[in-house]
């Protein structure tokens, strides 16, 4: 249904006044951009947990090395900060696969459910709200910040059921939220309006022209409702004529066409998916996203970095196996060049109607649903932050001691300027948000 | 009971039909006397004039223009006749007023036109459906099945695995409570199996539709799309064990469902640990909640248990179309409506590309791929125009697209979009003069159908087969027996009784005990029973219609209406009240809705006989008149309270008329039980009708009413009027003048048989020109 709103919307705002609002908002000159600059926030999700030895810098402070699999963010440490001692202490039912992913962004024990793990009891979705779609929601309900989608929800390869292990944002308890894994079916919902447009305005003519053809063969009597009908097309065409023009401040964007979902083109949906995600930020579509990489368990063979296993299965080696190790090392290395790659193309791109890059004014968030794979924990969930935002001091390598990742999720929120006093499971919240600034 | 002499009087009641069709005079039946202004005019002006304005010898042009009637009063006065002499000022007044209104104005000019078959586009019924047919066209056509219920395919594994399939059947319906047993005492494990039922869901209505699903296990619905569950309950979480979905459904189409089921944990197997666990209990239940309707059990009749393909439901919101005439037509067009078939156009182009392999037959790399979808394109033009495409549109509806498109699956779109929002799809009757066969085929399909013409009759026309009134009439039987007809004289009969617009059904709960919101619906699907008992039989009598005294009813409504049945009774054909009932118009469903809160009403009840029934022309009241409360006369019968309230001479010109067709209906109470007394007195059924012969009929009940609406030439005249216009969308006059009286003949001849009728009438309508 969301895509025919768009669409119903679509020909609305084929109305003059309409049509240009959505335009003018974006301009330098409105009182709103200057008040209040524009912020965004993107959560990136990879699975199966990290090699802790090769992941987090010895140092803490802003002198700090980055080790393997962070190499990546060199260019941009000054903009990096590292939160170790992040830990995600709900309990309850589900494996820790499963909470793991369920819990980390929402704060909450899952429902009890059917879905069995490999251990533990069974489960169902998460209780709450995933943090995204609760600062999504606190934007869209300002005029200021609300935006076409609010949120976007990417994914890469995620597999084609809907299950705890692979749903990681919830609009409400019981509520998961299906990241759009096909980059064709994200282009067509950010542009498929603008590619209509361009379709209608080039059959107009030749519908013109049979209507005037049809008008001369019918009697007098019956001419009147096909000349009403033909100002009725005149019409629309005009107007997407003036449309059409306007429209060239964000030109549709040329994808690369033709990528199939396989693991072996994970590389290329990456990309698009980053591609489209910047996009969606220079057209204003969106302030919050989410990319998330396979699903919890996730079985990726990176084939393109000389690794056949599994992720899933390599994270299950022990601490002994060093060729393993070195592979989950390489494994999230190519994760870390994929955030690389947005800050790239973030920091590269200036910010329509405003000043600097779109890099400045967004806040990228890495994590994991585990902390390390083959012991399974929850303690110490990688939060890797890169970016630009309020109270956030970056450049750093922290080290605190295991704080419940609800007082994080509550810090992302209060930068935005949404002052929540508790999120989740309130028993985590307790000290309030984390004071990282 | 009195019988009206037929045929020496068809023509003189042909005559009055026609001057009330036309709308001259909405109360035409009484007799008038002529306008003063007329005798003057015919005195005075029409030597030169013409008898009707039109023009004489002495002056030709005729007499037509916007002036008002004061305007034309004072130019009379001041200028007519020539000469000295001139026409004093009333006298000119009374000519102005009477020649404004019978020929001057351009409503009057309006009003006088012959009745044509107007150009008319597509209404939104017949969008839609045309719509569905035409991407249906490139489907397998769905399977003729006269089963009901689903098939149901038992498991004893958690998933579906032929090899451990123990049972499979037909299942009436899915609402099953299995509790801590197994579906079978043998061949089962009651901790852990599954099922899977199959086949089509038969909707009754368009509108949106909501399922429920009610379990605590896992399970999962799709419907219509089969690639994407409506319903997806297979993670079981927390404590909730219903599951909703909505989908908006065109009515008289069947749907491809599958429900699957699980008893048993997902995710990991870990069913060899819980072997020796207690078994936890088990029920499953598909429902749904029908527009208007109550969430229900999706009952035996709606169910087939074989899978017919995906329809294409058009879900734009379209403004609604124009019913001024008493039936849907397209004879405007608005921005709202172009709008809507842009937006339409657009989201049928995205449907296509998506569904390409399957509906063009081409895989995404075929080498031959832009062929094919170049043939497949030319040939949904051709099916969409329902003519064969000349070289010239060709050109401009498959070749310039594909020329200009910067890719395939654009080129389909643009194709896909041209073409819905051509005329040439959107209009009917494009082609002036004598139909050729491909217009006789269209007209067969959407008077029958309200959509596309279907392979059959296409190949007819491409054959020569549509030349001959009898190829016609053939094709017209052929056609006439496919359930879309069925689906359409049931759209026809509900709008007759004035019921397809759905009144409220509340009645107050404290007189009418177990009168609720699922007794109102269970009494719909009862009258809608009745109906397609009566009409769509092979006797199809209207006779029937009119007399029937059975009545279907389930044990819920048995109960309200005194009958003796088990409370868990399915609907089942019930002689009730065989004294007083008599047809359609005494079913439960009608009297409770022409009907108020508490009391009856007879004149809703006699405005519906004289306009529906009699095909009568009523004026709304002259001024608001509130009905006067029951309880401040706490003494009188509905009847006598009627009797004095309409009581003044303003009143009677058109209660007269409507209160004693209503008082025959006077034994049924507001919920259509039968009564004998009312505030402790006798009810009065008595009540009278003054045919249009001048002759005064009497009835003492709703028998006598339903007898005489059986037999009277006046009843069948406007019924098939009726029934002709709704299905040809067109003025039954633009089709002859004697249309009607043939089409009158045949309906005796054939033992009122309606689906014979249909049949000749869209034969008739199809051939004429």
């Amino acid at each position: 249904m969301s895509e025919l709103n768009t669409r119903r919307e679509f020909l609305r705002n084929l109305g003059l006044g309409m049509a240009a609002l959505p335009f003018i908002t974006n301009l330098p000159c409105l009182a709103s951009e200057q008040k209040q600059r524009k912020q965004r926030l993107v959560i990136i999700f990879s699975p199966d947990g990290v090699v802790p030895g090769t992941f987090w810098p010895d140092e803490e402070g802003e002198n700090f090395t980055l080790k393997e699999s962070l190499k990546p963010l060199e260019p941009y440490k000054k903009n990096t900060l590292l939160l170790h001692g992040v830990c995600d202490l709900i309990r309850g039912d589900g494996d820790n696969h499963m909470r793991g992913i369920g819990c980390l962004l929402t704060g909450i024990e899952l429902f009890p459910g059917n879905i069995q793990g490999g251990s533990d009891t069974p489960a169902g979705w998460a209780s709450g709200i995933s943090i995204d779609q609760e600062i999504k929601n606190a934007l869209q309900a300002k005029p200021a910040t609300k935006t076409r989608f609010g949120s976007l929800e990417f994914g890469v390869m995620v597999p084609e059921r809907a299950d705890t292990w692979t749903r990681m944002c919830y609009a409400g308890p019981n509520k998961p939220v299906a990241p759009i894994d096909n980059p064709y079916q994200m282009f067509s919902r950010l542009y498929g309006r603008e590619k209509d447009r361009e379709s209608l305005k080039s059959v107009l003519d030749d519908l013109r022209e049979d209507l005037n053809r049809i008008r001369q063969s019918v009697g007098t009597e019956d001419r009147r409702i096909l000349e009403e009908h033909t100002a009725l097309v005149r019409e629309m065409e005009l107007e997407l004529k003036t449309n059409l023009s306007k429209n060239a401040v964000h030109p549709v964007p040329v994808i690369e066409p033709g990528v199939r979902r396989d693991n072996d083109n994970i590389p290329q949906i990456s990309k698009l998916q980053i591609d489209l995600m910047v996009s969606s930020f220079m057209a204003d579509f969106a302030r919050v996203a989410t990319l998330q990489y396979t699903n919890s368990v996730g079985q990726a063979r990176m084939r393109w970095l000389g690794i056949s296993e599994g992720q899933h299965d390599l994270s299950h080696e022990p601490d002994s196996n060093a060729d393993a190790q070195n592979k989950l090392t390489r494994i999230n290395h190519w994760y870390c060049s994929q955030i690389a790659y947005l800050v790239k193309r973030l920091s590269e791109t200036p910010e329509p109607g405003g000043n600097g890059t779109l890099f400045d004014n967004t806040l990228i968030v890495w994590t994991n649903e585990l902390g390390q794979g083959n012991s399974h924990t929850l303690d110490n969930i990688p939060f890797v932050l890169v970016g630009n935002a309020p109270n956030f001091k970056m450049g750093r390598s922290l080290k605190l001691k295991r704080v419940p990742h609800n007082r994080l999720l509550m810090s992302l929120a209060h930068s935005f300027g949404h002052h929540i006093t508790r999120f989740g499971n309130p028993d985590f919240c307790g000290a309030g948000p984390l004071q990282l600034g | 009971m009195h019988k009206l002499p037929a045929s020496p009087l068809l023509p003189a009641l042909t005559a009055l039909l026609l001057t009330i069709a036309a709308g001259v005079s909405v109360i035409a039946f009484q007799t008038q006397k002529p306008h003063p202004g007329e005798r003057i005019y015919r005195q005075q002006c029409a030597s030169c004039h013409g008898a009707k304005g039109e023009g004489a010898k002495a002056y030709p042009k005729p007499l037509t223009g916007t002036q008002s009637v004061e305007q034309l009063a004072d130019f009379i006065s001041k200028n007519m006749p020539p000469g000295p002499k001139k026409c004093s000022v009333p006298d000119s007044k009374q000519v102005a007023a009477y020649i404004h209104a019978a020929f001057y104005s351009p409503i009057a000019q309006a009003r006088n036109k012959p009745p044509r078959i107007e150009l008319s586009r597509l209404t939104t019924r017949q969008y839609c459906n045309a719509v569905a047919d035409l991407i249906g066209s490139f489907r397998p056509a769905p399977a003729q099945d006269e089963r009901r219920g689903l098939r149901g395919e038992y498991f004893r594994s958690r998933t579906f695995r032929n090899n451990e399939k123990q049972i499979e059947r037909i299942d009436p319906a899915v609402d099953f409570d299995f509790g801590r047993e197994a579906p079978a005492k043998e061949g089962f494990d009651p901790r852990l199996f599954s099922i899977r039922w199959e086949g089509s869901v038969l909707v009754p209505e368009t509108g949106e539709y909501e399922f429920v699903l009610r379990t605590q296990q896992a399970a999962a619905l799709w419907l219509n799309d089969m690639r994407k569950p409506l319903i997806d309950a297979w993670v079981k979480s927390g404590n909730d064990t219903e599951f909703r979905g909505s989908l908006f459904l065109l009515g008289g189409r069947a749907y491809p469902l599958r429900l699957e089921f699980s008893k048993a944990k997902q995710g990991v197997d870990d069913s060899n640990q819980t072997k020796n666990q207690p078994v936890a209990p088990a029920s499953i239940s598909l429902l749904w909640k029908p527009p208007h309707r109550v969430v229900e059990p999706i009952p035996q009749r709606s169910l087939i248990p074989s899978r017919g393909p995906e329809v294409y439901v058009v879900s734009t919101p379209f403004p609604a179309d124009d019913r001024s005439m008493g039936y849907e037509r397209g004879t405007s067009v608005s921005r709202a409506w172009d709008e809507a078939t842009t937006e339409a156009a657009l989201a049928a182009g995205d449907y296509i590309t998506e569904k390409l392999p399957e509906l063009a037959g081409v895989s995404e790399n075929a080498s031959d791929r832009r062929q094919k979808l170049r043939s497949f394109c030319r040939l949904f033009v051709e099916r969409a125009f329902r003519r064969p495409l000349t070289d010239d549109l060709e050109k401009i509806y498959v070749s310039r697209p594909f020329d200009t498109a910067p890719d395939l699956d654009t080129a389909v779109k643009r194709v896909v979009l041209l073409t819905l929002k051509s005329p040439r799809f959107l209009y009917r009757e494009l082609e002036s003069g004598k139909p050729d066969a491909y217009t006789t085929a269209s007209r067969l399909s959407f008077a029958l159908w309200d959509s596309l013409p279907d392979r059959e009759l296409l190949q007819a026309a491409a054959e020569g087969q549509l030349s001959t009134y009898e190829q016609v009439r053939k094709q017209a039987e052929r056609m006439g027996s496919d359930p879309r007809t069925w689906f359409k004289l049931r759209e026809f009969l509900l709008q007759w009784l004035k019921v397809d617009l759905y009144p409220d059904l509340v009645k107050n709960p404290k007189s009418y005990p177990g009168f609720d919101e699922a007794a109102a619906s269970d009494l719909r699907t009862s009258l809608e029973l009745s109906l397609q008992e009566s009409v769509w039989s092979e006797r199809s009598d209207y006779r029937e219609l009119m007399l029937s005294k059975k009545v279907y009813l389930n044990g819920r409504l048995a109960k309200i209406y005194g009958v003796n049945l088990p409370p868990d009774a399915g609907f089942q054909p019930v002689l009730l009240n065989a004294e007083d009932r008599a047809g359609v118009l005494t079913h439960p469903y009608i009297l409770s809705s022409f009907a108020y809160l508490d009391a009856s009403s007879p004149i809703h009840r006699g405005v519906l006989v004289s306009r529906s029934f009699l095909g009568r022309v009523i004026q709304p009241p002259p001024v608001a008149v509130a009905p006067v409360a029951p309880d401040l006369q706490p003494n009188l019968t509905t009847r006598q309270r009627v009797e004095m309230q309409t009581k003044p001479p303003a009143c009677m010109s058109c209660h007269a008329l409507i209160n004693p067709l209503g008082f025959p209906l006077e034994r049924f109470d507001a919920i259509g039980k039968l009564r004998t007394q009312e505030k402790g007195k006798p009810i009065d059924s008595s009540g009278s009708y003054l045919a249009r012969n001048g002759k005064t009929v009497s009835f003492s009940n709703a028998v006598d009413l339903g007898r005489f609406l059986s037999e009277s030439d006046e009843a069948h005249a406007a019924f098939i009027e009726k029934l002709f216009q709704y299905t040809t969308k067109q003025p039954i006059r633009a089709y002859g003048p004697s249309t009607i009286t043939k089409l009158q003949q045949d309906f005796r001849a054939n033992q009122f048989n309606i689906r014979k009728i249909l049949q000749e009438m869209v034969a008739v309508s199809a051939s004429g020109s």
